[in-house]
């Protein structure tokens, strides 16, 4: 009995023990994890606030961003100050706001608009040496040469782009302008709180639709919609709220253009 | 018991620990997304001076008066980076042979598209090239080339200007037209008594229209351009009155009885005002000859200050005092489907925008003891009742109005001490002072 007594005091002896050790194991490792986590939230708030936001112009609250960007008005001024900066002209990246977000969003929509594009009529635009989307998104208006398509926009976490196909031959960088203009003004019009909220990334949906010589947009079709109807909506609204694009170029012999326009939207 | 509390907390722990990294990641997403939320870039455009094209000696004031007041309409348009001078090359064009593109194009100037043009003086005649040249495109660079010819006055040189200012910005600016030829009527006290003034939308050019010699307010010009209707103080009370720009005099206009005020024009001429008529304020509308007359509105109210959906003419919006303070609310033009669209203090003149999509007033959001609220203007897309805040102590700002490019709108500010009137870009921005003498009230801008 002794003996037997002796064992279970030993056995006992050495799971206390071990259970002494885990305890300060577990606080320890609680301890370190809560430190971790001061180190992050003071690095995410303290140089958050003090660093890239600091003075920004878009400081307000998102409502207020979506809103302003709706109205028709080209907005920020702010960020069009670093192109006097730019010392050579090229695909400069000035922004390095617009830089982070290029991993999330940027490659999808390369490559669908090589899996999807087969279809349309391969065009002068579109032979043209691409530069990839990604890179032209990156571009601070007017630098980098005169532009080609496809084009890209982006808005409030959104983007969209297009390619122009005139019978006229290569609109696109003939009247870059003009390509420009239209980009800018669906940009100004699609109001993406018309957007499912709950929605936080939608696969892109693509517009084709014609440009008469008067500027009206007409023949809006949806070429390939997207996995969100709401998305589909909202893109379809934005072109029906234009009026006009503005006459086309005078010298343009055509008597429209075809426009491919796509929106990619990301919360 | 030891071994059941242990894991109990470590769990806490976990938990917390991991809600703090998960607080922490949220925010740095809305950081970033704040920071980098709006797309749409300016065109960056230079606009060099006219260059003379005669030796006549008439030459430099106009050409100062070209350049000057071309360069304020592109700046003001809304839709340009303008390229400032000092950037410019010491040779300028005057001429398309005279332009270099890769100078222009390159920093630092880096501009996407070049004003430019010559301006000569002869016998008494101006005439002016102007060309807008895209220099980042050598192969076709012309978006633009236009000649004009008038008198060689001041006057006509600015008008010159700002023709030439609106064919750029309708080019480039998607087709929506220029607002540097559109006027903005206001009331002044200058003379003494409210009256009836005009001016350019810039400012220039102020001119008395009524001499009534009573009180004159809320002017409101027709479509067309043709007629201005206003209130104005009569023997018999308060009546709306209108005057004619093709006579240049008063014309007559139906007088109601009781107290009629705040006018407001549909885009197809009808007018929406206030009557007191029938015993309490309240919206009517009447053709443009004032027959027709129909009730919208059928409480005590008061009802007042209506204004259309500029765009379709389909809906009305207005102030009503029915509830308490008084509350902007919307109703279709035949007075159905009333929605009140302010929730809270006290919101005055509303504004429809020109393509029907916001509404701008005036709003102080806490009303009452102890709330030291401001007028302030504010924006209101219509459909989602989503509204932003446009201008931030800078005393009180009423009256609000809409350019017809809906880029920019015009109101009443007493910000400099005294009521006067200044505009802004429709999202608060460039805020610029158009009146500085006497008291200026109540703004509205012409249709096109």
């Amino acid at each position: 009995m002794a003996a037997i007594t002796d064992f279970d005091m030993y056995d006992i002896d050495i799971y206390s023990e071990h259970g002494q050790l885990r305890r300060p194991l577990a606080w320890s490792l609680g301890l370190h994890v809560a430190f971790t986590a001061f180190v992050v939230l003071y690095a995410v708030f303290v140089n958050g606030i003090r660093g890239t936001g600091w003075g920004s112009g878009g400081g307000g609250d998102a409502m207020g961003a979506t809103l302003v960007s709706s109205v028709p008005l080209p907005a920020n001024p702010t960020e069009t100050q670093n192109v006097l900066a730019t010392e050579s002209k090229g695909l400069s990246k000035s922004q390095p706001t617009v830089q982070e977000k290029e991993p999330e969003a940027i490659p999808i929509p390369d490559k669908n608009a090589k899996k999807v594009k087969p279809a349309p009529v391969k065009s002068a635009t579109q032979r043209k040496a691409q530069p990839e989307p990604e890179e032209s998104n990156q571009i601070p208006y007017g630098e980098g040469g005169p532009v080609s398509g496809p084009y890209t926009m982006t808005a409030g976490g959104a983007k969209g782009g297009f390619g122009f196909t005139g019978s006229g031959g290569d609109f696109g960088s003939r009247y870059a302008w003009y390509v420009q203009a239209v980009q800018r003004k669906v940009t100004e019009n699609w109001l993406k709180y018309e957007v499912d909220p709950r929605i936080t990334e939608g696969s892109r949906v693509y517009l084709t639709f014609d440009i008469g010589r008067d500027g009206h947009p007409s023949n809006i079709q949806v070429e390939q919609p997207s996995n969100v109807p709401s998305l589909n909506q909202s893109a379809l609204r934005a072109l029906q709220r234009i009026d006009t694009f503005g006459p086309l170029p005078q010298d343009y012999s055509g008597s429209k253009v075809s426009v491919e326009f796509w929106f990619d939207y990301k919360r | 018991m030891r071994n059941s509390v242990r894991p109990v907390r470590r769990h806490i722990l976990i938990a917390a620990t991991l809600l703090l990294l998960l607080a922490a990641t949220s925010s740095a997403q809305d950081w970033i997304r704040t920071g980098t939320g709006l797309g749409v870039e300016r065109v960056r455009l230079a606009a060099s001076d006219f260059k003379p094209s005669t030796a006549d000696a008439n030459n430099a004031p106009l050409l100062k008066t070209f350049n000057d007041v071309l360069w304020n309409d592109l700046d003001n348009a809304g839709i340009f980076d303008l390229v400032s001078k000092s950037f410019y090359q010491l040779q300028e064009p005057g001429q398309p042979s005279e332009v270099n593109f890769s100078a222009w194009s390159s920093p630092p100037p880096n501009a996407s598209m070049l004003a430019f043009g010559n301006l000569g003086a002869a016998a008494g005649k101006v005439t002016v090239q102007g060309w807008l040249y895209d220099v980042k495109n050598e192969k076709s660079p012309q978006v633009l080339g236009k000649q004009y010819t008038d008198n060689a006055t001041s006057d006509a040189v600015r008008v010159i200007a700002h023709r030439f200012a609106d064919e750029i910005i309708f080019r480039l600016g998607g087709g929506i037209a220029g607002i540097a030829e559109t006027k903005i009527y206001f009331v002044s006290k200058r003379t003494g008594s409210k009256e009836i003034w005009m001016m350019d939308y810039d400012g220039a050019n102020q001119q008395q229209v009524t001499h009534l010699g009573t009180i004159s307010l809320s002017p409101r010009i027709s479509p067309d351009g043709s007629r201005l209707a206003f209130s104005s103080m009569t023997k018999s009370g308060w009546e709306i009155m209108m005057y004619s720009f093709d006579l240049n005099r008063m014309v007559a206009f139906q007088r109601f009885g009781g107290m009629n005020l705040s006018p407001s024009w549909s885009p197809e001429g009808k007018i929406a005002f206030s009557s007191s008529r029938n015993g309490y304020p309240n919206i009517y509308v009447v053709d443009a000859s004032g027959g027709n007359s129909r009730r919208l509105t059928n409480d005590k109210g008061p009802d007042v200050a209506p204004t259309w959906n500029r765009k379709t003419g389909s809906q009305i919006a207005f102030v009503s005092g029915r509830t308490g303070l008084p509350q902007i609310y919307t109703m279709e033009a035949d007075g159905t489907n009333l929605q009140r669209v302010t929730d809270q203090g006290y919101a005055v003149s509303p504004n429809w925008s020109p393509n029907g999509q916001f509404l701008t007033f005036s709003w102080m959001r806490k009303y009452g003891p102890g709330e030291p609220g401001s007028n302030d203007l504010y924006l209101m897309d219509v459909a989602s009742k989503q509204w932003l805040q446009l201008t931030h102590d800078a005393g009180r700002n009423d009256f609000p109005c809409w350019s017809p490019d809906g880029r920019h709108i015009v109101f009443q500010s007493h910000r400099s001490g005294t009521d006067q009137i200044w505009t802004m870009l429709a999202d608060g921005s460039n805020v610029k002072q158009l009146t500085f003498k006497g008291d200026n009230t109540q703004p509205n801008w012409s249709w096109k």
